[in-house]
């Protein structure tokens, strides 16, 4: 079967995101790994805007000499049309990469719309296209409002997102993707697709320390370097977010969960999201097991798989094996 | 009865007995009787440490009138016919008309067991006034076991600007921190009761405890532990064993439990004995808009905020966090069956 045999076993994904330097390090990963086939690149806000997030996503191809994996770029605004103005520099840096100067790249973003794109690709390949969403998720739930079968013709989305029973990281209540857009994190969770979302109660399990830093700068791997250059913001972040000596790698854990979805545990129920009040971007999860009193907003709604557990040595061992060989 | 002060028996250096004043905690209970209600009040009466110095009425479990009725009945099964109750308010802060559990607690919140109307009847104050006046004519000494909605509390620190910081501590049953409520996910009942309510009174700087679904929901009475009772020929063993019947046939349908959580008592323990608990500090919020109206949060400090938030300049309050059940099953047990 050779080559072709293989090229059919790799997932098909495409990831939704806004470089960000654990983005950059996600993208990396999926670049150098066997079991995933990157399609496209869609952007969105949220460590940075929109259209620097574009500009970003074209530079790291560039770096990883993938020019023809096309950008689509996405939405400005949240999905009930609020332009957003909060941005995380304060934890990737002005210009979302932690202040290293990039050369801007050569490269432009395919004229089509993120959730355009998004919308094509599940219709050319059904069952087949994994979405990995690594920030608000604005540009999948216009994919879910203009086109009404697309939960079933994606094969998975898979999110960096939420909360589940400890604190946000924006505030006490709310995680950041989520919060970047609530509106639409609720449709997503309750759109029927199937759904693995993986909140911070996992990612601040996966801490990439200064030795693990050391680790790479030793190596002569491409993404390695390159990596490390852009770590020392991200890294001085936790520090004072958090009084920690290490990073938190959201993105590259939700990366490994569509190359091996083995490496966590998962438990079943409904996921919604608070819209109103001080908890807004509040993820709230019901296991299904209860009998209430009354119908619940959680009540008759499609379920989806919330990670519950992560061997976090092992995601920062085998992150570590796959940016040193590149 | 007239409540004395104990008197502790101790040796001084020549091994002479030397008797010496105990301070009895005063106590008000803020209560919805409601059968883990009645359970609590009357472990609440017969301990020394406490002098139960009158009960405030609430909605929740039934309805405030019936609330005081129950209040008044109970006092009279416990042998304290006379302390004071006064009737609370019969609805929310907001929100109209209460939302009443009486497929949990029967009709007439002590399980469908149709109780003879008590004798005595409530005081002329409402519980916001007698709260009030209470806590102003002893600071610093009266503790308020809150096993309700929290509107009467509530009221009470709007009508008294100095409530909050005269009142020695509000121990309160009600939320759930990181686990499911009870109402639905997001909410548990007291709080889903009254959130508005809640949350002024989590934020008003008294000093404040919280024991919600997280923890009691650890603390199991099981049907066999409701059979020692009833056959242990204490004064209320039988007569807790026949209220619990119809809240322990809930529990099998909504839990797939046989037996009852000791939601009140559990939080009762906590102000007994506090060292059967852990507690975590942290400001708290109550979410009063949305599909999570009634949940709680709280701050657990483990990050640095860049901006001021909800929580930011909200003085910690103590959550329960975790619980020796067996140590408190046990004492509940022993305590109701020795009466």
């Amino acid at each position: 079967m050779g080559d072709i045999g293989v090229e059919n076993k790799r997932k098909k994904i495409i990831i939704d995101t806004d470089p960000g330097i654990d983005d950059a390090m996600a993208i990396f990963l999926a670049l150098q790994s066997p079991e995933v086939d990157v399609i496209g690149l869609t952007t969105i806000y949220g460590n940075v805007r929109t259209t620097l997030a574009t500009t970003n996503a074209l530079h790291l191809l560039e770096v990883a000499g993938r020019e023809d994996i096309p950008v689509a770029e996405g939405s400005h605004t949240s999905i009930k049309e609020v332009p957003k103005l909060r941005f995380a520099a304060f934890a990737h840096g002005c210009d979302g990469l932690g202040e290293i100067n990039i050369v801007p790249p050569k490269g432009k973003p395919i004229p089509q719309s993120a959730s355009d794109f998004l919308i094509e690709k599940a219709n050319e390949f059904p069952g087949e296209v994994t979405v990995v969403a690594l920030g608000p998720l604005t540009n999948i739930a216009k994919a879910i409002e203009s086109n009404a079968d697309f939960p079933q013709k994606i094969r998975q989305i898979v999110i960096l997102g939420g909360a589940f029973s400890v604190n946000g990281n924006v505030n006490p209540a709310t995680e950041a993707n989520i919060f970047g857009d609530p509106e639409a994190a609720d449709i997503v969770f309750t759109c029927g697709a199937d759904i693995i979302a993986v909140g911070i109660n996992i990612t601040h399990q996966v801490v990439l320390t200064d030795k693990d830093l050391e680790d790479l700068a030793s190596s002569s791997g491409k993404y390695a370097k390159y990596v490390c250059n852009i770590l020392k913001f991200y890294i001085d972040y936790h520090l004072e977010a958090y009084n920690i000596r290490g990073a938190y790698l959201h993105d590259p854990t939700v990366m490994f969960v569509a190359i091996d979805p083995s490496l966590m545990t998962y438990a079943e129920g409904v996921v919604r999201v608070q819209a109103d009040g001080i908890f807004r971007g509040l993820t709230l999860f019901d296991n299904m097991k209860k009998r209430w009193g009354e119908v619940t907003e959680w009540s008759n709604k499609p379920s989806v798989k919330v990670a519950v557990s992560v061997d976090g040595d092992k995601i920062i061992h085998l992150l570590k094996e796959r940016l040193k060989n590149s | 009865m007239v409540q004395s002060l104990d008197l502790e028996v101790i040796a001084d250096s020549d091994n002479c007995p030397v008797s010496l004043p105990v301070q009895r905690t005063k106590l008000i209970i803020d209560t919805d009787p409601g059968i883990d209600d009645a359970i609590t009040i009357l472990m609440a009466f017969q301990l020394p440490e406490f002098e139960v110095i009158g009960l405030t009425t609430i909605f929740g479990n039934v309805l405030t009138k019936d609330a005081t009725r129950n209040a008044l009945h109970l006092c009279e099964v416990a042998g304290f016919p006379d302390i004071p109750v006064a009737e609370g308010c019969p609805e929310p802060l907001k929100r109209g008309p209460p939302f009443i559990a009486d497929f949990i607690h029967g009709s007439d919140g002590l399980g469908n067991t149709l109780p003879p109307p008590p004798k005595n009847k409530k005081i002329d104050k409402n519980a916001c006034e007698f709260l009030v006046d209470k806590v102003s004519e002893y600071p610093g000494e009266v503790t308020i076991l809150a096993l309700g909605p929290l509107t009467n509390i509530a009221l009470a620190v709007k009508k008294d600007r100095s409530f909050a910081s005269k009142v020695k501590k509000i121990v309160i049953l009600g939320g759930s921190f990181f686990a499911s409520g009870n109402i639905n996910p997001a909410a548990e009942a007291n709080v889903y009761g009254d959130p508005e309510a809640a949350d002024i009174v989590f934020t008003c700087g008294a000093e404040i405890v919280i024991v919600g679904l997280n923890v009691t929901t650890q603390v199991l009475m099981t049907d066999q532990d409701l059979c020692e009772l009833r056959d242990s020929g204490g004064r209320y063993g039988r007569y807790i064993y026949n209220i619990s019947q119809f809240y322990r046939d809930w529990h099998v349908k909504s839990d797939g439990i046989n037996g009852i959580y000791l939601h009140d008592p559990t939080c009762f323990v906590a102000l007994l004995k506090p060292h059967l608990f852990e507690f975590k500090k942290g400001a708290v919020r109550v979410e009063t808009q949305g599909i999570c109206t009634g949940h709680t949060l709280m701050d657990l400090g483990l990050k640095n905020w860049n901006s001021n938030n909800p929580w930011t300049g909200v003085r910690p309050v103590s959550v329960a966090w975790t619980v020796d059940a067996a140590a408190v099953i046990n004492l509940i047990k022993e305590l109701l069956k020795k009466a």
